[in-house]
C-alpha cells in the first residue's frame, strides 16, 4: 500500500477536524441541554427520508432477518463483523491513549480469533473481556474536539461534524477495506456494510418502535440520546457523567 | 505498517495519555439511598412477576409504585426546564397532570410485560447537594444487561428518584430536550406543548 494513498484523505480529514473543531468549540449553546443545531432544517429533512426508507425497507429488512435467522447465527454475524472491525479498535484505542483498553481490544481480537474460529464465537465476552466500540470519532473528542453542528446523515442517522469526519478516516483506513479494494473485493465490503446494517437495526426493533410511538418530536429526542450516547462512549464509564444541576424547588413552586 | 515516526507519535500520545486520569466512580453515596433502590427494585419484581394481575389492575400498581419511588412532579417540573415560569398556575397544573399521565403510558407496558428481569445493585456516589446516584445492573434474560443510575433525592427521611440514568444517556434530560423542542416549535409557548400532549396522552 503506497503512502501516497493515504495523503490527501488524511489531509481532508484534517482539514475537516480543524473545521470541526472550529464549529465546536466557538460555539457552545447551553440552553435546555440543547445540541448545536443549526443545520436544523436540513437535518429534518433528511431525518424525515431516513424514517420513510426505515419503515419502508430497513425495518421490514431486519424483521425479515430475525424471523429468518436463529439467534446464535444473529450473534455469530455480530461477533464476525465486530472482529473485523478489532484493528480498528485497537489503534483508536492508541490514539486515545487508552493502553488498558489496547491491551483488551487485543486480547479480544487474538481470543475471539484463534478460539472463536475467525470471530464467529465471542469466546472473549464469555470469559469477561466485553466488546466496547471505539472510532476515530471518539478519539477526535479525546484530543479535545468539540461536536461541531449535528448532522443526520442519509441512511446512517444522527453524526455531527467530528464524528462523520471520524467515520471517514475510520472507513479509509480499515484495513478489511483496504485489503478488499487491493484485492479487487469490493462485494465482500458491500456484504459487510449491508449484514453490519441489518443487524445493527434488528438490534434496535424494540427500541425504534418505543421511541416512534412515545415520542412527541421524535427528531429532538433522537438528537439528544445520540449526543449522549456518544458522550458516554467517549467517557467509557470511567467516570461519571456530568451530571446537569437539580435545583430544589421551593413549595411555592407556582411563583418562582 | 508501523513506521518510527508514527510508533514516536503513539509513545508520546500513551505518554500524554496517562496524564489525564479520569475520576473515579468509587466514593461511595448515601446507604439509605441505596437500600431505597434495593426496596423499591424488590417490590417492583415481586408485583409484576404476578402474572394473574389482570392489565388493569397491573397498571394501577404500577401507577402506586411510580409516585412511591419518584418524585413525579419534581421531574415534570425540572423537565419543563425555564418555561415552567413562563406557564401560567393552570398551564401547570394542567402539565403535570398531562406529564404523570404520559410517563405511565409510556412506562407502564415495559413494567406490565415483566419477562424475568433482575437488578443488582453495582455501586453508589455523592451527587449535587443532597442526592446519591446509585448504580444498578439490569440483568435480561435475552441480550447483554443494561447499566441503569437512579438519581435519589434524599429530603429528612424519605427519598424519591428525581432521574434515571440508562448507559449514560439521562431520561429528564432527553425529555427536556424533546419539551423545548416542541415549545420552540410552537414560538416559545408552553400551551403549544400542552396541546401536542394532550393528543399524545390521549391516544393511549
Amino acid at each position: 500500500m503506497p503512502a501516497s494513498m493515504f495523503r490527501s484523505p488524511i489531509r481532508a480529514a484534517a482539514a475537516a477536524t480543524l473545521a470541526a473543531c472550529l464549529g465546536g468549540c466557538a460555539t457552545q449553546p447551553t440552553t435546555d441541554n440543547a445540541v448545536y443545531d443549526p443545520l436544523e432544517p436540513v437535518n429534518r429533512g433528511v431525518f424525515a427520508v431516513n424514517e420513510a426508507v426505515d419503515k419502508a425497507v430497513i425495518k421490514p429488512v431486519a424483521q425479515g432477518y430475525v424471523f429468518v435467522v436463529p439467534d446464535p447465527v444473529r450473534d455469530s454475524v455480530q461477533s464476525f463483523i465486530r472482529n473485523l472491525l478489532s484493528p480498528l479498535t485497537i489503534a483508536n484505542n492508541l490514539l486515545q491513549g487508552d493502553f488498558d483498553g489496547a491491551v483488551q481490544a487485543t486480547g479480544r481480537f487474538m481470543t475471539n480469533t484463534i478460539l472463536g474460529a475467525g470471530g464467529i464465537a465471542d469466546v472473549a465476552t464469555q470469559a469477561g473481556n466485553g466488546y466496547v466500540a471505539e472510532d476515530f470519532g471518539q478519539t477526535l473528542a479525546v484530543w479535545g474536539v468539540g461536536d461541531g453542528p449535528y448532522i443526520v446523515l442519509p441512511l446512517l442517522g444522527p453524526s455531527n461534524l467530528r464524528d462523520t469526519t471520524g467515520y471517514v478516516v475510520d472507513t479509509v483506513g480499515d484495513p478489511v477495506r483496504i485489503w478488499g479494494v487491493s484485492n479487487d473485493h469490493e462485494e465482500w465490503l458491500y456484504a459487510r456494510t449491508g449484514a453490519s446494517g441489518v443487524d445493527r437495526r434488528s438490534r434496535l426493533l424494540d427500541e425504534v418502535d418505543d421511541l416512534r410511538r412515545n415520542s412527541i418530536d421524535m427528531y429532538a429526542t433522537v438528537r439528544s440520546l445520540y449526543a449522549q450516547q456518544r458522550a458516554a462512549a467517549i467517557r467509557d464509564q470511567s467516570g461519571t457523567s456530568p451530571q446537569p444541576d437539580f435545583p430544589e424547588y421551593t413549595t411555592d413552586a407556582a411563583k418562582k | 505498517m508501523l513506521t518510527r515516526r508514527s510508533f514516536i507519535a503513539c509513545a508520546a500520545l500513551l505518554a500524554l495519555g496517562s496524564w489525564v486520569v479520569p475520576p473515579a466512580f468509587a466514593q461511595s453515596g448515601d446507604k439509605s439511598a441505596v437500600a431505597f433502590i434495593q426496596t423499591l427494585g424488590n417490590e417492583t419484581i415481586a408485583t409484576f412477576a404476578d402474572k394473574s394481575l389482570s392489565r388493569q389492575q397491573a397498571v394501577t400498581r404500577f401507577k402506586s409504585l411510580l409516585n412511591k419511588g419518584f418524585d413525579v412532579p419534581y421531574i415534570g417540573r425540572w423537565v419543563l426546564g425555564r418555561y415552567w415560569n413562563q406557564a401560567s398556575p393552570q398551564e401547570q397544573q394542567e402539565y403535570q397532570r398531562l406529564f404523570e399521565q404520559l410517563v405511565v403510558e409510556t412506562y407502564a407496558n415495559r413494567f406490565v410485560d415483566y419477562a424475568g428481569e433482575t437488578f443488582k445493585i453495582t455501586g453508589s456516589a455523592p451527587a449535587g447537594e443532597n442526592d446519591s446516584m446509585v448504580a444498578t445492573q439490569v440483568v435480561r434474560t435475552n441480550g447483554p444487561p443494561i447499566n441503569v443510575e437512579w438519581r435519589v433525592r434524599s429530603r429528612d427521611s424519605s427519598h424519591k428518584i428525581i432521574d434515571v440514568v440508562v448507559e449514560g444517556v439521562s431520561m429528564g434530560v432527553t425529555q427536556r430536550s424533546e419539551f423545548a423542542s416542541v415549545i420552540q416549535s410552537n414560538g416559545g409557548r408552553v400551551a403549544g406543548l400542552i396541546d401536542a400532549l394532550r393528543q399524545r396522552v390521549g391516544k393511549g
